[in-house]
């Protein structure tokens, strides 16, 4: 799931200096993060075959492994591009001066030590000793249940903050508030717009409902990571503690102790996002015990991050009745959403007129006013329907298996996308006019090129001139062209 | 000699291009570059924005918005 997710990681990550990712490597936490989540499978498998080679791989020998077809051919490119991008691997060529590929050090050491113990990094979290955890789990009382519920509350918080905030009136008020610095952080991701005194969803933040949980806390803590350099916090402490939390267990109590004063300060911050719960009894003390919960430890794995996500038989069927879809419509533009959320209700709400309420189904109507003022706020038709199509109620989904009809109706849909095409009367393309080609072969020949590039645009046949998105390979291109014509004539010249 | 020029290639209809015409007109021609053909004209980079709010307040005189009155429930 959420290939989003490990790919918003991946790209923040690619973009550090070489020097952050030593400093990450230090930590076993880390290198079993990245290796597990971050990697294609094939990156996997070479990392493995590299861990314990202490000289290098010959560049031939990989070769071996590889099928000759395409498909296989791109998969080993692609592996050794991410590894190379994360600092992982390099080329390092052996003794006789063939190519060849070793690990990084580091690296290598920090994933050694992890896959087989050993050390006394206290990378993977310091647990309260075990009696005092037992005792001090059944003094509080912190069972997985009520950490799953702190997560859950706190999370649709934000989510709820970022639809809300433009619709307060509706009286759906769910009682929790976000911290002041969890609403800046939200503005700082461009997640919500203030205006004047009102916060207003963004097409980003709608993008970021859309998400599943475990891709919004990566998008979330990536907007943190972006913006903790400037409250003074250490990116790289950061960034490990969060691949450490990655691998924390669920339900267990660990020490402070031996976190840097950066880590102390993200820890308030995380049990803002219900990333971590401390017990309430004395918040203040540095030694609290912390405690991850569910959208922390599944930072780094495959796992859906709330359980309400999963259709797990243990979780009461409340629960997983939330994710499953709720929405039918109708063809007549009326809507029914099966929901008591007030998260769903608020959302339901940018983009439609609310009619009924009743206690467990919310009636509602698509209208062009209710979808102008939607596109108004920078949501596109696509993410309505994309959202509508993804929540739509078994029924409907049912329908489509078995008369093969479309999920939704198609004139409900077209009629979204005719109201934003309405307002949309011109479309723009950035990009470079091309003109004063000489000579119709000259014209075809760098028009062909441009279409095999996949950045013409448009070509003007009859003015000669044609229309490019892109210009750096097609300046190449002409330039080479110029050379061309020059050897030429200079060829005619002699001859 | 090819020559390339930067700007935004806009793709209209051949109405909403005599509107654009005729703002650019209104703004010393401070907007369009090439007059290419009926649908599409191409403007200045960093004149995008300036154009569609422009081409919006037009539209807005000149098209009303059909009232959707709302059928009864």
């Amino acid at each position: 799931m959420s290939t989003t997710a490990s790919q918003r990681a991946l790209d923040y990550l690619e973009q550090l200096p070489g020097t952050t990712f030593t400093k990450l490597y230090q930590h076993p936490s880390t290198a079993l993060a990245i290796f597990r989540r971050m990697l294609p499978h094939f990156a996997k498998t070479l990392v493995l075959a590299l861990l314990y080679l202490p000289g290098s791989f010959r560049a031939t020998d990989l070769d071996t492994w590889v099928k000759t077809d395409t498909a296989s051919r791109r998969a080993r490119d692609r592996s050794l591009d991410v590894l190379k991008r994360l600092r992982i691997l390099f080329e390092k060529p052996d003794e006789a001066g063939r190519a060849g590929y070793a690990l990084s050090p580091a690296f290598a050491k920090s994933l050694r030590l992890a896959l087989t113990g050993g050390g006394e990094h206290g990378s993977f979290g310091v647990p309260c000793s075990t009696t005092g955890s037992e005792a001090a789990a059944a003094a509080s009382g912190v069972g997985i249940e009520e950490l799953d519920n702190f997560a859950r509350r706190q999370w649709e918080g934000i989510l709820y903050y970022v639809v809300g905030a433009a619709n307060a009136g509706l009286g759906a008020t769910s009682g929790q508030t976000i911290s002041a610095g969890t609403a800046q952080l939200l503005q700082k991701g461009e997640f919500v717009a203030v205006r004047g005194r009102k916060a207003t969803i963004t097409q980003s933040g709608f993008t970021f409902l859309l998400q599943d949980t475990n891709a919004q806390v990566w998008t979330l803590l990536i907007v943190y990571l972006e913006v903790c350099g400037s409250l003074g916090m250490e990116a790289v402490e950061v960034l490990g503690f969060l691949f450490t939390l990655g691998s924390l267990e669920l339900g267990v109590a660990y020490s402070p102790a031996n976190l840097t004063p950066t880590q102390h300060q993200m820890l308030e911050d995380l049990s803002d996002f219900g990333l971590v719960y401390r017990p309430p009894s004395n918040p203040s003390t540095p030694n609290t015990p912390y405690y991850p919960t569910r959208l922390s430890t599944t930072l780094t794995s495959d796992a859906p991050a709330l359980p309400s996500n999963t259709s797990d038989p243990n979780q009461p069927p409340n629960q997983t009745q939330q994710q499953k879809g709720y929405i039918i419509l109708e063809t007549n533009y009326r809507l029914y959403a099966y929901t008591t959320s007030p998260l769903q209700t608020a959302l339901l709400s940018l983009f439609s007129t609310l009619k009924t309420r009743y206690p467990n189904l919310l009636t509602a109507k698509i209208t062009k006013p209710s979808i102008l003022s939607a596109l108004a706020l920078g949501i596109t038709s696509n993410q309505i329907i994309t959202y509508l199509t993804t929540h739509a109620h078994p029924i409907l989904a049912h329908a489509q298996a078995t008369h093969g009809t479309p999920v939704l109706p198609p004139t409900v849909v077209d009629q979204i996308r005719l109201w934003q095409l309405e307002g949309e009367r011109m479309a723009g393309f950035p990009g470079y006019l091309i003109r004063g080609l000489e000579g119709e072969g000259e014209y075809e020949r760098a028009v062909r090129y441009a279409e095999a590039l996949g950045v013409l645009r448009r070509e003007f046949k009859g003015r000669r001139e044609f229309f490019v998105t892109r210009m750096d390979q097609m300046s190449g291109y002409f330039r080479g062209e110029a050379g061309r014509r020059k050897a030429r004539e200079a060829g005619n010249g002699e001859g | 000699m090819p020559r390339a020029l930067a700007g935004v290639l806009i793709e209209c209809d051949p109405s909403i291009k005599a509107i654009i015409v005729k703002i650019d007109l209104e703004h010393h021609n401070d907007i369009v570059i090439v007059d290419i053909d009926d649908e599409h004209v191409l403007i200045k980079n960093d004149k995008h924005e300036l154009l569609k709010q422009l081409l919006k307040d037009a539209l807005k005189d000149t098209v009303r918005e059909a009232e959707d009155s709302s059928e009864s429930e």
